[in-house]
């Protein structure tokens, strides 16, 4: 395997961008990329685009093809992936496959996404009967997304011991790192207090507590060494780049099931566990030596059980960790300096792409107004739908 | 609920018996896995035989964690009278944690540890079908 290297990356702000198609937006994102990178569309051998589910790609998923036939029509592979929300990891996982197999020397990963407003619908194309899991949880329960997060959070409540005022400073961190990232939708400041304050959605978790849905787009260019070498650019080195599915026996609470069989030993969220270690195992690195983690926290229960989950301190010191500013962007380790989900909402292929921007740009100092110090080494890690997960790590 | 079976929400979940309301999964016959509800195939990677029978599930469980919905969930979801429901994750044994509303538990009683029995409650009234049930959780003793 050849080395990759990160080359650039470009995010459309997210929000609510009622008058811009999702091509607009998937356009605008890889322009700010080409530029960020220093190359420009002809130097592109290969697009590799998570493929969205609710607008474009011409009702077939279609999303690379489409950007190419806007602006690009040079020949190139197009390779559309799914993964709902880990799709966009799946299409960086893609582009750096061709590289690092040494097919191709410059390759573009790239997430675009409208999503619909209010709870995410279900999906077209499933039966109305048990065998359709989507169909069951609505009709024999009306089981909501937040309710599968919710009885996590409460479980960790009996565990841990977990605070409903704990468990709100985490939103009120995500909040606090969002207010210096231009690209964040919710950038103001929120209290405790504003966090008890907002609806209760599904107890312990409040309203500010859950990630919205957005409207958003990134792109990551990604480069071989002797592309690199050849036009001088300065770039950061994938250090890994991992994907997986679940395991089974795991006994994380599986958006759309409505029952699991939990086995001993395997690890909680094994699908993102499962990337994270490997990514760990490809770069050589370990928890200790991470600066930087933008993860999927798609609930403050994230915020505070999955470094626990990856192995960065031991279950149930996620607490702790936050109470004391352990996690903040000065903090010993900076979980989701970028404003994380909860400040950007999901825009769900694109989330992905957007995680890897933002270590890219931690690394270099360029997170202008969220900046980690000294940043040497970030992670991402990222779930999605069907028990996808991913990973990736970059050094300088 | 005597007589005749129930009209319930969606078929083949649930079967009515002597004893009460069974939920109706699969057993694997390779690792003997419990499922719910019946699949497909064992994705068990240690399991190589992977035929699967239906086999009715335990009646009775604890609660292992719950939440409250507290708000209304979209159309599929039907409901008379809709208020604020505790949804329950019930651990039935042999590793087998099953979700479900909780019936007759209100949210200053509902305690993770308690015991609960399945039970099958209706969830709304309709002009052809009359009382359409699901299944649901009920305090164990409740219907002893």
């Amino acid at each position: 395997m050849r080395p990759v290297y990160a080359l650039g990356a470009g995010v459309h702000p997210w929000g609510k961008w009622p008058d811009k198609p999702q091509l607009q937006l998937a356009l605008e994102a890889m322009d700010a990329a080409l530029a960020d990178a220093g190359v420009a569309w002809p130097d592109v051998q290969a697009l590799a685009a998570a493929s969205s589910r609710f607008e474009g790609g011409m009702g077939w998923g279609l999303h690379a093809n489409e950007v190419v036939q806007a602006v690009a029509e040079q020949g190139m592979p197009c390779i559309n992936v799914g993964g709902a929300c880990a799709a966009g990891v799946i299409a960086l996982q893609s582009a750096y496959s061709l590289i690092a197999s040494g097919q191709y020397d410059v390759v573009a990963a790239l997430g675009a996404e409208r999503m619909p407003k209010g709870f995410i619908p279900r999906p077209p194309g499933g039966k109305d009967d048990r065998t359709d899991n989507d169909y069951l949880r609505w009709v024999t329960m009306g089981a909501t997304n937040p309710a599968y997060w919710a009885i996590e959070a409460r479980r960790r409540q009996h565990d841990h011991g977990t605070t409903a005022e704990t468990l709100a400073k985490a939103s009120v961190l995500m909040r606090r790192n969002a207010a210096g990232n231009r690209y964040a939708r919710y950038r103001d400041p929120v209290g405790v207090e504003e966090v008890f304050a907002s609806p209760m959605v599904a107890d312990p978790l409040h309203l500010l507590q859950i990630c919205p849905v957005s409207d958003g787009a990134a792109a990551v260019i990604l480069g071989s060494e002797d592309f690199v070498k050849r036009s001088g650019k300065p770039a950061v080195w994938v250090a890994g780049c991992a994907v997986g599915s679940g395991q089974f026996g795991d006994p994380a609470r599986r958006i759309p099931t409505i029952a699991t069989t939990v086995r001993e030993g395997i690890p909680h969220t094994s699908e993102v566990v499962g990337a994270v270690r490997r990514a760990f195992e490809m770069a050589g690195v370990a928890p200790k030596d991470i600066d930087v983690l933008e993860m999927a926290d798609n609930t403050a229960w994230h915020i505070l059980a999955w470094p626990e989950l990856f192995g960065f301190y031991e279950p149930g010191q996620g607490d702790w960790m936050l109470e004391n500013g352990k996690l903040a962007i000065d903090g010993e380790i900076a979980v989701n300096p970028s404003g994380g989900f909860l400040s950007f909402g999901e825009a769900t292929t694109a989330q992905a792409l957007l995680q890897v921007a933002e270590v890219l740009w931690q690394l270099r100092g360029q997170a202008e107004g969220h900046q980690v110090s000294d940043a040497k080494v970030g992670m991402t890690a990222v779930l999605g739908l069907g028990a996808n997960g991913g990973s990736v790590i970059l050094t300088r | 609920m005597n007589g005749a079976d129930p009209e319930m929400v969606v078929e083949g979940l649930v079967e009515m018996g002597p004893g009460g309301p069974r939920l109706i999964g699969s057993h694997c016959l390779g690792c003997g896995t419990l499922y719910f509800p019946q699949m497909p195939g064992c994705p068990n990677p240690d399991c190589h035989d992977k035929r699967l029978e239906r086999t009715l599930l335990p009646d009775e469980g604890t609660l292992y964690s719950y939440t409250i919905q507290r708000y209304q969930p979209p159309p599929l979801f039907r409901m008379d009278d809709w208020a604020p429901y505790v949804l329950g994750l019930v651990d039935l044994g042999a590793g087998l944690r099953v979700m479900g509303m909780l019936s007759g538990i209100g949210e200053n009683e509902v305690e993770i540890g308690m015991k609960l029995r399945l039970a099958v409650e209706p969830l709304y009234r309709d002009a052809e079908r009359g009382d359409v049930c699901t299944y649901m959780f009920a305090a164990a003793g409740d219907r002893a």
